[in-house]
């Protein structure tokens, strides 16, 4: 099975996406949207230190999202390797990797439409819907 | 999945969904559309998501959705729900990331075949001076002082700037600017997302638009529009850029925990609310008549870069140009507003998103020299297709507190569209229909293509029959520009 795999929607963008761990399904989860950018970085690499918190675990994964986008939008760059340390349900520390990109990405803003993250046998599995 | 089933015809091109059909609805849902659009609405979620609005806690008389609804998150695009203040709930999601987003349009006296000879040359300064694409910045540079202005004034700050007319003030929706904003709920990450960004276009489905009025319905309205067959005129589409989008995201993200203190319950995440009267609703209240100011800025500064752009071009070459504002309405906002239901006056928040007020003729929030013939409504097309001019109608009033359709809407996701237009081959397209384009981005401009949008013209149609809005005009592009 995929890590994640985009799901149709008539006006925005959505996908569903999967973890061992949850963990896991956030750098999938920030993978996925990075999946969706149209613009590669160029230049010189950078790396960013983020600390996240939420109510939830769909809190955290919302803002976690939101986050990227903020950072990317802030330093002209685009992200592509994520890795998070200290994952529990309602915090997360993490760095993310990328290279310069002037303007970020084009996806707005991370929704909360239907979203649930729920555990399976596998692990962990969410559907996220990105206001474009 | 709903069906046909569900649904019961109320009238032509009117449909409900009754309350019994979940236990949840507090009101019938009401759709408008005619056969084609209704089974174009069943193909994905919106009316189930048009049903979940029908719970909010306050709402009042029916969810409603245009006839150019489409899927969304939370509420469908294309929805208008009214909740009874003071106990009624104010939802963030119900206003949606693109706070005031909307279209503005000016007239020019000059006809297509006296500017046709400048077009091109027109339109690459449109896409010079005003500034398009993701992250861009604009040519102002606002302090703390400034940008509180802005948030507090919207178009009216641009007065004192230079930057708009009286007239232009006048034909804005509130007059260009919400009252109510106060900028302490604007978070400073909002502040920083919108500080260099007014006057800048944005991507995504945003556009300005070079047109000619290509037909005129009622001849009387139109020229006390300034709008007369066969001249031009520039439809700008946009909104409130990052800083709407971070106080959509505050809000949305705050009242995730604001719910479960009210004990709300609802279908759906996105949907969350407060009640308007709570300290919670009123911050974000304020926080969003900010970001729907800094809009009502944004597309008045444009509107200058686009009379400084025809300037530039056409000075000294044609001797009447000058562009007069004819309206400019907000598609995504929640209003507090009075309406009359079963004969009681009420005091309403009335969210439209993707949904324009239609307000009709008498209307005391209207200015004095459009009193008499309602408000107009400007309805853009999608990319190469018609745009309309519409006007506000009493049947509005009655029945869907005075409001009516903001576009097409979507019928195909953009994965699809890119997978079947190719940017650069619709760009030849359109050029070959004597369309000029210029847009940063090819694979941006094939998610807008026209085949991913329903038709406009039924869109209309069907508002125009069933008494929610009244055609004016029918414009048609002759210059597109993109981010």
């Amino acid at each position: 099975m995929r890590d994640f795999e985009e799901i149709e929607h008539t006006a925005d963008r959505s996908f569903h996406v999967r973890g061992k761990s949850f963990a896991q399904l956030l750098e999938n989860a920030a993978r996925a949207m990075h999946s969706f950018s149209r613009i590669e970085g160029e230049g010189k690499n950078s790396a960013r230190e983020v600390e996240v918190q939420g109510v939830d675990r769909e809190t955290l994964l919302v803002n976690w999202l939101n986050e990227i986008l903020y950072l990317e939008q802030r330093h002209g760059e685009i992200y592509d390797r994520f890795e998070t340390s200290e994952v529990n349900d309602t915090h997360l520390r993490a760095k993310v990797y990328g290279r310069c990109s002037p303007g970020g990405s084009h996806i707005k803003a991370v929704t909360f439409h239907n979203l649930a993250v729920s555990e399976t046998t596998e692990g962990f599995e969410a559907t996220v819907v990105l206001d474009v | 999945m709903l069906s046909k089933h569900d649904l019961v015809r109320v009238a032509e091109n009117v449909w409900d969904i009754p309350p019994t059909f979940r236990d949840d609805m507090r009101v019938p849902a009401r759709l408008y559309a005619d056969g084609d659009l209704l089974e174009a609405a069943l193909t994905d979620n919106s009316v189930v998501q048009l049903v979940n609005t029908a719970t909010l806690p306050g709402v009042v008389r029916h969810a409603i959705a245009m006839p150019d609804i489409h899927q969304g998150y939370g509420f469908p695009i294309g929805g208008v729900v009214a909740t009874r203040l003071p106990e009624g709930v104010i939802s963030p999601g119900g206003v949606g990331y693109d706070i005031n987003c909307g279209v503005r349009l000016l007239v020019s006296p000059a006809t297509v075949d006296e500017v046709k000879p400048y077009l091109a040359e027109l339109a690459s300064a449109l896409y010079a001076n005003c500034p398009s694409g993701v992250g861009v910045h604009g040519s102002l540079r606002l302090n703390n002082n400034e940008l509180d202005k802005v948030l507090h004034e919207g178009s009216r700050w641009m007065l004192g700037e230079r930057y708009a007319s009286g007239e232009d003030l006048d034909h804005t929706e509130e007059f260009g600017r919400i009252p109510g904003a106060d900028a302490t709920y604007v978070s400073d990450r909002a502040r920083e997302r919108g500080r260099n960004q007014l006057g800048t276009l944005g991507a995504g489905n945003h556009f300005i638009e070079v047109d000619q009025v290509a037909e005129v319905y009622d001849q009387s309205i139109a020229a006390r529009l300034n709008i007369y067959q066969g001249k031009v005129a520039v439809q700008i589409h946009c909104g409130s850029r990052g800083l709407g989008h971070q106080v959509c995201e505050d809000y949305v993200g705050r009242f995730q925990k604001t719910v479960k203190d009210y004990g709300i319950k609802l279908p759906d995440r996105e949907l969350v609310c407060a009640p308007f009267e709570s300290t919670e609703g009123q911050q974000y209240f304020r926080a969003m008549a900010c970001a729907a100011n800094f809009a009502f800025a944004n597309r008045q500064l444009l509107a200058h870069l686009i009379r400084n752009s025809f300037e530039q071009v056409l000075g000294g070459k044609l001797r009447s140009f000058r562009l007069h504002q004819v309206y400019d309405i907000a598609h995504n906002m929640a209003k507090i507003e009075e309406h009359t239901i079963s004969g009681h006056s009420m005091r309403l928040c009335v969210h439209r998103k993707g949904a324009t007020r239609a307000f009709g003729p008498g209307s005391s929030v209207l200015p004095d020299d459009l009193r008499d013939i309602g408000q107009p409504v400007l309805i853009p097309g999608s990319m190469g297709t018609s745009s309309y001019v519409l006007a506000g109608t009493e049947g509005a009033m009655q029945e869907t507190f005075g409001s009516t359709c903001h576009g097409a809407g979507r019928v195909m996701s953009r994965a699809k569209a890119k997978k079947m237009v190719h940017g650069a081959e619709l760009s030849r397209k359109l050029e070959s229909r004597g369309i000029v384009v210029r847009a940063g981005s090819m694979s941006g401009l094939a998610e807008e293509a026209p085949e991913a949008y329903k038709d406009v013209s039924r869109v209309v149609d069907v508002v125009h029959k069933v008494g929610i809005g009244k055609k004016i005009a029918k414009l048609q592009p002759i210059a597109v520009i993109k981010g």
